[in-house]
Protein backbone atom coordinates (compact mmCIF):
# COMPACT_ATOMS: atom_id res chain seq x y z
CA UNK A 1 0.00 0.00 0.00
CA UNK A 2 2.64 2.34 1.13
CA UNK A 3 4.37 2.12 -2.84
CA UNK A 4 0.83 3.06 -4.41
CA UNK A 5 0.79 5.90 -1.86
CA UNK A 6 3.71 6.74 -3.00
CA UNK A 7 2.98 6.88 -6.45
CA UNK A 8 -0.18 8.57 -6.26
CA UNK A 9 1.46 11.03 -4.31
CA UNK A 10 4.13 11.42 -7.18
CA UNK A 11 1.17 11.21 -9.83
CA UNK A 12 -0.71 14.21 -7.92
CA UNK A 13 1.80 16.79 -7.76
CA UNK A 14 2.85 16.32 -11.60
CA UNK A 15 -1.14 16.46 -12.56
CA UNK A 16 -1.83 19.31 -10.28
CA UNK A 17 0.91 21.11 -10.89
CA UNK A 18 2.01 21.65 -7.19
CA UNK A 19 5.69 22.79 -7.55
CA UNK A 20 6.33 23.48 -4.35
CA UNK A 21 4.90 20.90 -2.34
CA UNK A 22 7.29 17.27 -2.49
CA UNK A 23 5.66 13.56 -1.81
CA UNK A 24 6.77 13.87 1.96
CA UNK A 25 5.16 16.82 2.40
CA UNK A 26 1.73 14.88 2.03
CA UNK A 27 0.57 13.65 5.26
CA UNK A 28 -1.23 9.93 3.90
CA UNK A 29 -4.24 10.86 6.92
CA UNK A 30 -4.37 14.91 6.19
CA UNK A 31 -7.54 15.92 4.26
CA UNK A 32 -6.59 16.52 0.60
CA UNK A 33 -9.75 19.39 0.02
CA UNK A 34 -10.43 22.90 2.03
CA UNK A 35 -8.23 24.68 4.50
CA UNK A 36 -6.75 22.22 6.70
CA UNK A 37 -4.73 19.89 4.09
CA UNK A 38 -3.57 20.45 0.98
CA UNK A 39 -5.94 22.88 -0.19
CA UNK A 40 -7.13 21.18 -3.19
CA UNK A 41 -10.18 22.59 -5.13
CA UNK A 42 -13.24 21.57 -7.26
CA UNK A 43 -10.89 21.55 -10.79
CA UNK A 44 -8.63 19.38 -8.93
CA UNK A 45 -11.53 17.16 -8.14
CA UNK A 46 -12.12 16.78 -11.73
CA UNK A 47 -8.38 16.55 -12.61
CA UNK A 48 -8.27 13.53 -9.94
CA UNK A 49 -10.89 12.19 -11.93
CA UNK A 50 -9.36 11.90 -14.91
CA UNK A 51 -5.95 10.75 -13.57
CA UNK A 52 -7.84 7.77 -11.48
CA UNK A 53 -9.30 6.61 -15.16
CA UNK A 54 -6.05 7.30 -16.99
CA UNK A 55 -4.05 5.47 -15.30
CA UNK A 56 -5.35 3.01 -13.39
CA UNK A 57 -8.64 2.28 -15.18
CA UNK A 58 -11.47 3.54 -13.08
CA UNK A 59 -14.38 5.48 -13.89
CA UNK A 60 -16.29 7.58 -11.44
CA UNK A 61 -19.97 7.15 -12.81
CA UNK A 62 -21.17 9.24 -9.24
CA UNK A 63 -18.97 12.72 -8.74
CA UNK A 64 -20.16 12.57 -5.07
CA UNK A 65 -18.07 9.10 -4.86
CA UNK A 66 -14.94 10.94 -4.93
CA UNK A 67 -15.87 12.98 -1.75
CA UNK A 68 -14.72 9.67 0.08
CA UNK A 69 -12.27 8.65 -1.92
CA UNK A 70 -10.14 11.47 -2.22
CA UNK A 71 -10.55 12.55 1.96
CA UNK A 72 -7.05 11.78 1.77
CA UNK A 73 -4.00 9.60 0.08
CA UNK A 74 -4.86 6.62 2.50
CA UNK A 75 -8.29 6.65 1.08
CA UNK A 76 -7.37 6.91 -2.52
CA UNK A 77 -4.73 4.28 -2.25
CA UNK A 78 -7.38 2.22 -0.41
CA UNK A 79 -9.89 2.72 -2.95
CA UNK A 80 -7.31 2.67 -6.49
CA UNK A 81 -6.33 -1.18 -5.34
CA UNK A 82 -9.40 -2.34 -4.83
CA UNK A 83 -11.07 -1.13 -8.49
CA UNK A 84 -7.91 -1.03 -10.88
CA UNK A 85 -8.33 -2.51 -13.98
CA UNK A 86 -4.71 -1.81 -14.80
CA UNK B 1 -11.02 65.37 -22.95
CA UNK B 2 -7.12 63.91 -22.87
CA UNK B 3 -6.40 60.05 -22.72
CA UNK B 4 -2.60 59.53 -20.74
CA UNK B 5 -0.63 56.54 -20.64
CA UNK B 6 0.20 56.74 -17.57
CA UNK B 7 2.93 53.25 -17.46
CA UNK B 8 3.70 50.42 -19.86
CA UNK B 9 5.60 47.26 -18.77
CA UNK B 10 6.85 44.29 -21.16
CA UNK B 11 8.46 40.78 -21.06
CA UNK B 12 9.37 40.27 -24.57
CA UNK B 13 12.41 39.05 -26.11
CA UNK B 14 14.25 41.75 -24.65
CA UNK B 15 15.49 41.98 -20.77
CA UNK B 16 12.03 41.46 -19.25
CA UNK B 17 9.91 44.24 -17.33
CA UNK B 18 12.98 47.30 -17.57
CA UNK B 19 13.68 49.50 -20.22
CA UNK B 20 17.43 48.71 -20.92
CA UNK B 21 17.05 47.94 -24.27
CA UNK B 22 16.78 51.52 -24.88
CA UNK B 23 20.66 51.59 -24.17
CA UNK B 24 21.42 47.54 -24.28
CA UNK B 25 19.48 45.88 -26.77
CA UNK B 26 19.74 42.18 -27.21
CA UNK B 27 20.86 41.20 -30.64
CA UNK B 28 19.19 37.98 -31.41
CA UNK B 29 20.48 35.64 -34.16
CA UNK B 30 17.79 32.72 -33.87
CA UNK B 31 15.19 32.63 -36.30
CA UNK B 32 12.74 31.47 -32.41
CA UNK B 33 13.19 33.19 -29.55
CA UNK B 34 10.97 32.59 -26.20
CA UNK B 35 10.33 35.61 -24.29
CA UNK B 36 12.93 36.45 -21.28
CA UNK B 37 11.02 35.61 -18.07
CA UNK B 38 11.26 37.26 -15.20
CA UNK B 39 11.08 35.66 -11.94
CA UNK B 40 7.22 35.12 -11.94
CA UNK B 41 7.66 34.62 -7.89
CA UNK B 42 7.79 38.11 -7.24
CA UNK B 43 4.11 38.38 -8.88
CA UNK B 44 2.33 35.15 -8.23
CA UNK B 45 2.25 32.94 -5.01
CA UNK B 46 2.86 29.36 -6.13
CA UNK B 47 -0.58 27.96 -5.42
CA UNK B 48 -1.55 30.94 -7.94
CA UNK B 49 0.17 30.02 -10.48
CA UNK B 50 -0.04 26.37 -10.66
CA UNK B 51 -2.85 26.17 -12.98
CA UNK B 52 -1.56 29.38 -15.09
CA UNK B 53 0.20 28.38 -18.70
CA UNK B 54 3.05 30.74 -19.32
CA UNK B 55 1.16 33.39 -21.44
CA UNK B 56 -0.79 33.89 -18.30
CA UNK B 57 1.90 34.45 -15.98
CA UNK B 58 3.94 36.88 -18.37
CA UNK B 59 0.54 38.90 -18.83
CA UNK B 60 -0.47 39.11 -15.09
CA UNK B 61 3.52 40.13 -14.29
CA UNK B 62 3.15 42.84 -16.97
CA UNK B 63 0.15 43.86 -15.93
CA UNK B 64 0.84 44.21 -11.87
CA UNK B 65 4.24 45.65 -13.47
CA UNK B 66 2.60 48.59 -15.01
CA UNK B 67 0.11 49.34 -12.46
CA UNK B 68 2.15 49.40 -9.75
CA UNK B 69 4.30 52.08 -11.65
CA UNK B 70 1.15 53.46 -12.10
CA UNK B 71 0.05 53.47 -8.63
CA UNK B 72 -2.78 52.39 -9.64
CA UNK B 73 -4.45 49.51 -7.67
CA UNK B 74 -8.04 48.81 -9.60
CA UNK B 75 -8.58 49.43 -13.32
CA UNK B 76 -12.12 50.29 -14.33
CA UNK B 77 -11.54 48.02 -17.40
CA UNK B 78 -9.22 45.15 -18.57
CA UNK B 79 -9.13 45.07 -22.26
CA UNK B 80 -6.89 42.49 -23.68
CA UNK B 81 -5.56 42.22 -27.18
CA UNK B 82 -4.47 38.60 -28.53
CA UNK B 83 -4.26 37.08 -31.85
CA UNK B 84 -2.79 33.46 -30.58
CA UNK B 85 -4.33 33.31 -27.19
CA UNK B 86 -3.01 30.52 -25.02
CA UNK B 87 -1.82 28.13 -27.77
CA UNK B 88 0.68 26.14 -25.24
CA UNK B 89 -2.63 25.00 -23.15
CA UNK B 90 -4.60 24.18 -26.04
CA UNK B 91 -1.63 21.98 -27.66
CA UNK B 92 -1.47 20.58 -24.33
CA UNK B 93 -4.76 19.35 -23.89
CA UNK B 94 -5.42 18.32 -27.72
CA UNK B 95 -1.92 16.50 -27.63
CA UNK B 96 -2.97 14.83 -24.38
CA UNK B 97 -6.43 13.89 -26.42
CA UNK B 98 -4.68 12.11 -29.11
CA UNK B 99 -2.54 10.37 -26.85
CA UNK B 100 -5.49 9.08 -25.03
CA UNK B 101 -7.24 8.06 -28.26
CA UNK B 102 -9.22 11.08 -27.69
CA UNK B 103 -10.81 9.17 -24.14
CA UNK B 104 -9.28 12.24 -21.87
CA UNK B 105 -9.95 15.81 -21.25
CA UNK B 106 -7.50 17.92 -18.90
CA UNK B 107 -9.50 19.80 -17.16
CA UNK B 108 -7.00 22.43 -16.72
CA UNK B 109 -5.52 22.99 -19.89
CA UNK B 110 -9.02 23.56 -21.51
CA UNK B 111 -9.81 25.64 -19.76
CA UNK B 112 -6.77 27.51 -19.81
CA UNK B 113 -6.73 27.26 -23.73
CA UNK B 114 -9.44 30.16 -24.59
CA UNK B 115 -8.45 33.31 -25.40
CA UNK B 116 -10.06 35.43 -22.96
CA UNK B 117 -8.30 33.64 -20.23
CA UNK B 118 -6.25 36.02 -20.14
CA UNK B 119 -8.17 39.31 -18.83
CA UNK B 120 -9.78 36.75 -16.85
CA UNK B 121 -6.91 35.86 -14.68
CA UNK B 122 -6.17 39.65 -14.09
CA UNK B 123 -9.15 40.65 -13.45
CA UNK B 124 -9.61 37.43 -10.97
CA UNK B 125 -6.20 38.48 -9.57
CA UNK B 126 -6.91 41.89 -9.20
CA UNK B 127 -10.37 41.22 -7.89
CA UNK B 128 -11.54 43.86 -10.46
CA UNK B 129 -15.68 43.86 -12.11
CA UNK B 130 -14.99 46.15 -14.25
CA UNK B 131 -15.57 45.85 -18.29
CA UNK B 132 -13.40 43.02 -19.55
CA UNK B 133 -12.86 42.40 -23.03
CA UNK B 134 -10.81 40.67 -25.24
CA UNK B 135 -10.12 41.27 -28.88
CA UNK B 136 -8.40 38.95 -31.43
CA UNK B 137 -8.37 40.17 -34.72
CA UNK B 138 -4.45 38.78 -36.03
CA UNK B 139 -2.37 41.46 -36.60
CA UNK B 140 -4.64 44.52 -35.00
CA UNK B 141 -5.77 42.53 -31.82
CA UNK B 142 -3.65 45.44 -29.68
CA UNK B 143 -5.17 48.16 -31.88
CA UNK B 144 -8.97 47.02 -31.86
CA UNK B 145 -8.15 46.59 -28.10
CA UNK B 146 -6.85 49.85 -27.97
CA UNK B 147 -9.65 51.00 -29.81
CA UNK B 148 -12.23 49.77 -26.97
CA UNK B 149 -10.32 51.63 -24.33
CA UNK B 150 -10.69 54.89 -26.16
CA UNK B 151 -14.24 54.61 -27.03
CA UNK B 152 -14.94 53.71 -23.57
CA UNK B 153 -13.34 56.99 -22.49
CA UNK B 154 -14.59 59.32 -24.85
CA UNK B 155 -18.28 58.02 -24.29
CA UNK B 156 -17.08 58.91 -20.19
CA UNK B 157 -17.97 54.55 -19.36
CA UNK B 158 -14.17 54.45 -17.62
CA UNK B 159 -11.75 57.05 -16.34
CA UNK B 160 -8.75 54.46 -16.45
CA UNK B 161 -8.05 51.40 -18.26
CA UNK B 162 -5.64 48.57 -17.88
CA UNK B 163 -4.69 47.82 -21.61
CA UNK B 164 -2.58 44.47 -22.65
CA UNK B 165 -1.36 42.84 -25.81
CA UNK B 166 -0.06 38.97 -25.29
CA UNK B 167 0.83 36.62 -27.78
CA UNK B 168 3.10 33.43 -27.06
CA UNK B 169 4.54 31.44 -30.25
CA UNK B 170 5.28 27.76 -29.16
CA UNK B 171 7.73 25.45 -31.45
CA UNK B 172 5.06 23.96 -32.91
CA UNK B 173 3.42 26.71 -33.88
CA UNK B 174 6.22 28.73 -35.02
CA UNK B 175 6.83 25.45 -37.50
CA UNK B 176 3.17 25.82 -38.90
CA UNK B 177 3.54 29.21 -39.37
CA UNK B 178 7.00 28.68 -41.33
CA UNK B 179 5.14 26.61 -43.65
CA UNK B 180 3.44 29.71 -44.86
CA UNK B 181 7.08 31.58 -44.83
CA UNK B 182 6.30 33.50 -41.90
CA UNK B 183 10.02 33.23 -40.75
CA UNK B 184 13.53 33.98 -42.26
CA UNK B 185 15.46 30.71 -43.54
CA UNK B 186 19.09 32.96 -43.29
CA UNK B 187 21.03 34.08 -40.13
CA UNK B 188 19.40 36.87 -38.50
CA UNK B 189 21.11 39.80 -38.37
CA UNK B 190 20.19 43.71 -38.01
CA UNK B 191 21.16 44.29 -41.83
CA UNK B 192 19.89 40.80 -43.75
CA UNK B 193 16.34 42.49 -41.52
CA UNK B 194 17.05 46.07 -42.57
CA UNK B 195 17.35 44.93 -45.93
CA UNK B 196 14.57 42.88 -46.02
CA UNK B 197 15.54 40.97 -49.69
CA UNK B 198 13.76 37.76 -48.75
CA UNK B 199 10.23 36.63 -47.46
CA UNK B 200 10.16 36.08 -43.42
CA UNK B 201 11.01 38.13 -40.38
CA UNK B 202 12.14 36.69 -37.04
CA UNK B 203 9.52 35.63 -34.46
CA UNK B 204 9.34 37.19 -30.80
CA UNK B 205 6.76 36.84 -28.22
CA UNK B 206 5.30 39.32 -26.40
CA UNK B 207 3.38 40.49 -23.47
CA UNK B 208 2.85 44.14 -22.82
CA UNK B 209 0.86 46.14 -20.64
CA UNK B 210 -0.11 49.74 -20.47
CA UNK B 211 -1.92 51.68 -17.72
CA UNK B 212 -4.05 54.57 -19.65
CA UNK B 213 -6.71 57.44 -17.26
CA UNK B 214 -8.43 60.56 -18.56
CA UNK B 215 -6.22 62.83 -16.20
CA UNK B 216 -2.89 64.21 -16.63
CA UNK B 217 -0.73 63.84 -13.22
CA UNK B 218 2.65 63.71 -12.44
CA UNK B 219 3.10 60.38 -13.40
CA UNK B 220 1.48 60.65 -17.08
CA UNK B 221 4.34 59.48 -19.45
CA UNK B 222 2.71 60.87 -22.64
CA UNK B 223 -0.81 61.47 -24.70
CA UNK B 224 -2.64 59.52 -26.97
CA UNK B 225 -3.57 62.10 -29.91
CA UNK B 226 -5.67 59.79 -31.93
CA UNK B 227 -5.90 56.29 -33.93
CA UNK B 228 -7.13 55.25 -36.73
CA UNK B 229 -7.93 51.93 -37.88
CA UNK B 230 -8.24 50.83 -41.93
CA UNK B 231 -9.37 47.92 -43.55
CA UNK B 232 -7.70 47.89 -47.35
CA UNK B 233 -6.96 51.53 -47.53
CA UNK B 234 -6.12 53.14 -50.81
CA UNK B 235 -2.89 55.68 -50.54
CA UNK B 236 -5.46 58.63 -51.18
CA UNK B 237 -7.53 57.26 -48.31
CA UNK B 238 -4.33 56.53 -46.01
CA UNK B 239 -3.16 60.22 -46.80
CA UNK B 240 -6.62 61.73 -46.16
CA UNK B 241 -6.75 59.83 -42.50
CA UNK B 242 -2.92 61.28 -41.97
CA UNK B 243 -4.07 64.88 -42.86
CA UNK B 244 -7.10 65.06 -40.93
CA UNK B 245 -5.83 63.41 -37.76
CA UNK B 246 -3.00 65.84 -37.76
CA UNK B 247 -5.51 69.18 -38.68
CA UNK B 248 -7.76 67.48 -35.71
CA UNK B 249 -4.95 67.90 -33.50
CA UNK B 250 -3.75 71.39 -34.51
CA UNK B 251 -0.31 69.35 -35.86
CA UNK B 252 1.22 69.51 -39.59
CA UNK B 253 4.03 66.93 -40.46
CA UNK B 254 6.86 68.74 -39.37
CA UNK B 255 5.68 68.30 -35.36
CA UNK B 256 6.49 64.80 -35.68
CA UNK B 257 10.00 64.07 -34.51
CA UNK B 258 9.50 60.17 -36.07
CA UNK B 259 7.62 58.06 -38.03
CA UNK B 260 7.36 54.59 -36.04
CA UNK B 261 7.03 51.15 -38.59
CA UNK B 262 6.08 47.78 -38.41
CA UNK B 263 9.25 46.80 -40.93
CA UNK B 264 10.05 43.06 -39.89
CA UNK B 265 12.62 42.21 -42.78
CA UNK B 266 10.26 40.34 -44.71
CA UNK B 267 10.48 41.47 -47.85
CA UNK B 268 6.23 41.75 -49.12
CA UNK B 269 5.84 43.37 -45.65
CA UNK B 270 8.27 46.10 -45.90
CA UNK B 271 7.65 46.64 -49.18
CA UNK B 272 4.10 48.39 -47.86
CA UNK B 273 5.89 50.84 -45.81
CA UNK B 274 8.13 51.77 -48.47
CA UNK B 275 5.17 52.20 -50.85
CA UNK B 276 3.94 54.55 -48.22
CA UNK B 277 7.28 56.37 -47.44
CA UNK B 278 6.02 59.31 -49.30
CA UNK B 279 3.33 60.09 -46.83
CA UNK B 280 5.40 60.93 -43.79
CA UNK B 281 6.78 64.14 -45.52
CA UNK B 282 10.32 62.83 -44.94
CA UNK B 283 10.10 63.13 -41.45
CA UNK B 284 12.65 60.30 -39.71
CA UNK B 285 11.61 56.89 -39.53
CA UNK B 286 12.01 53.83 -37.10
CA UNK B 287 11.63 50.84 -36.57
CA UNK B 288 11.37 47.92 -33.75
CA UNK B 289 10.62 44.96 -34.92
CA UNK B 290 13.99 43.86 -35.33
CA UNK B 291 14.58 44.34 -31.19
CA UNK B 292 11.42 42.44 -30.47
CA UNK B 293 10.28 39.95 -33.43
CA UNK B 294 7.18 39.54 -34.93
CA UNK B 295 4.14 38.41 -33.87
CA UNK B 296 0.29 39.32 -33.74
CA UNK B 297 0.84 41.39 -31.06
CA UNK B 298 4.45 43.38 -31.96
CA UNK B 299 2.29 46.53 -32.38
CA UNK B 300 1.76 46.76 -28.65
CA UNK B 301 5.33 46.32 -28.57
CA UNK B 302 5.70 48.92 -30.89
CA UNK B 303 3.49 51.06 -28.83
CA UNK B 304 5.87 50.16 -25.59
CA UNK B 305 8.67 51.52 -27.38
CA UNK B 306 7.38 54.85 -28.72
CA UNK B 307 6.47 55.27 -24.84
CA UNK B 308 9.69 54.91 -23.78
CA UNK B 309 11.17 56.78 -26.24
CA UNK B 310 9.50 59.82 -25.01
CA UNK B 311 9.70 59.06 -21.78
CA UNK B 312 13.46 58.98 -22.01
CA UNK B 313 13.67 61.98 -24.23
CA UNK B 314 15.95 59.61 -26.72
CA UNK B 315 15.07 57.75 -30.13
CA UNK B 316 18.61 55.55 -30.22
CA UNK B 317 20.24 55.16 -33.37
CA UNK B 318 19.87 51.48 -33.10
CA UNK B 319 16.19 52.40 -33.72
CA UNK B 320 16.37 54.93 -36.73
CA UNK B 321 16.05 53.68 -40.01
CA UNK B 322 18.82 56.44 -40.92
CA UNK B 323 20.99 55.69 -38.04
CA UNK B 324 21.17 59.05 -36.30
CA UNK B 325 19.26 58.84 -32.92
CA UNK B 326 16.77 61.68 -32.24
CA UNK B 327 16.57 63.86 -29.19
CA UNK B 328 13.98 65.58 -26.90
CA UNK B 329 11.36 63.63 -29.28
CA UNK B 330 7.70 65.23 -28.63
CA UNK B 331 5.62 63.51 -31.27
CA UNK B 332 5.82 60.21 -32.59
CA UNK B 333 3.63 58.79 -35.39
CA UNK B 334 3.12 55.10 -35.56
CA UNK B 335 1.96 53.33 -38.76
CA UNK B 336 1.63 49.52 -38.84
CA UNK B 337 -0.27 47.24 -41.46
CA UNK B 338 -0.78 43.62 -41.04
CA UNK B 339 -0.66 41.51 -44.67
CA UNK B 340 -1.39 45.30 -46.55
CA UNK B 341 -5.37 44.39 -44.71
CA UNK B 342 -5.38 46.10 -42.03
CA UNK B 343 -3.34 49.46 -41.62
CA UNK B 344 -3.50 51.39 -38.34
CA UNK B 345 -2.18 54.95 -37.34
CA UNK B 346 -1.20 56.03 -33.61
CA UNK B 347 -0.32 59.44 -32.77
CA UNK B 348 1.38 59.80 -29.39
CA UNK B 349 2.38 62.98 -27.88
CA UNK B 350 4.37 64.32 -24.71
CA UNK B 351 2.22 66.12 -21.96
Amino acid sequence: MNELIDKLKQELIEVLNLEEVQPADIDNNAPLFGDDGLGLDSIDALELIVLLEKNYGIKLNDPKEGREIFKNMTTMAEYVSQHRTK
Amino acid sequence: MGIYIQSAAQISIQKPLTDEWLQQPIEHTQHHVRAIEPNFRDYLEAGESRRMGRIQKRALATALSALQQAQLDMPEAIITGTGLGCVESTERFLQAMVRSGEDFLQPTHFMQSTHNTIGSQIAVKLGCHGYNNTHVQDGVSFESALLDALVNFETGRIRSALVTANDELTPDYFALLGQLNYWKQEPITRQTLFNAQTPGAFAGEVSVAFVLQNSRNELSLCQIYALELLHRPSPEQLASCLSLMLSDNNLTLSDIDAVMIGKSGDRDNDAIYAQHAHLWGGRPMAWYKHLFGESFSASGLGLYAAIKCLQHKCLPSHMTLNGASISNPNCILMYNHFMNREHSLILLSTC
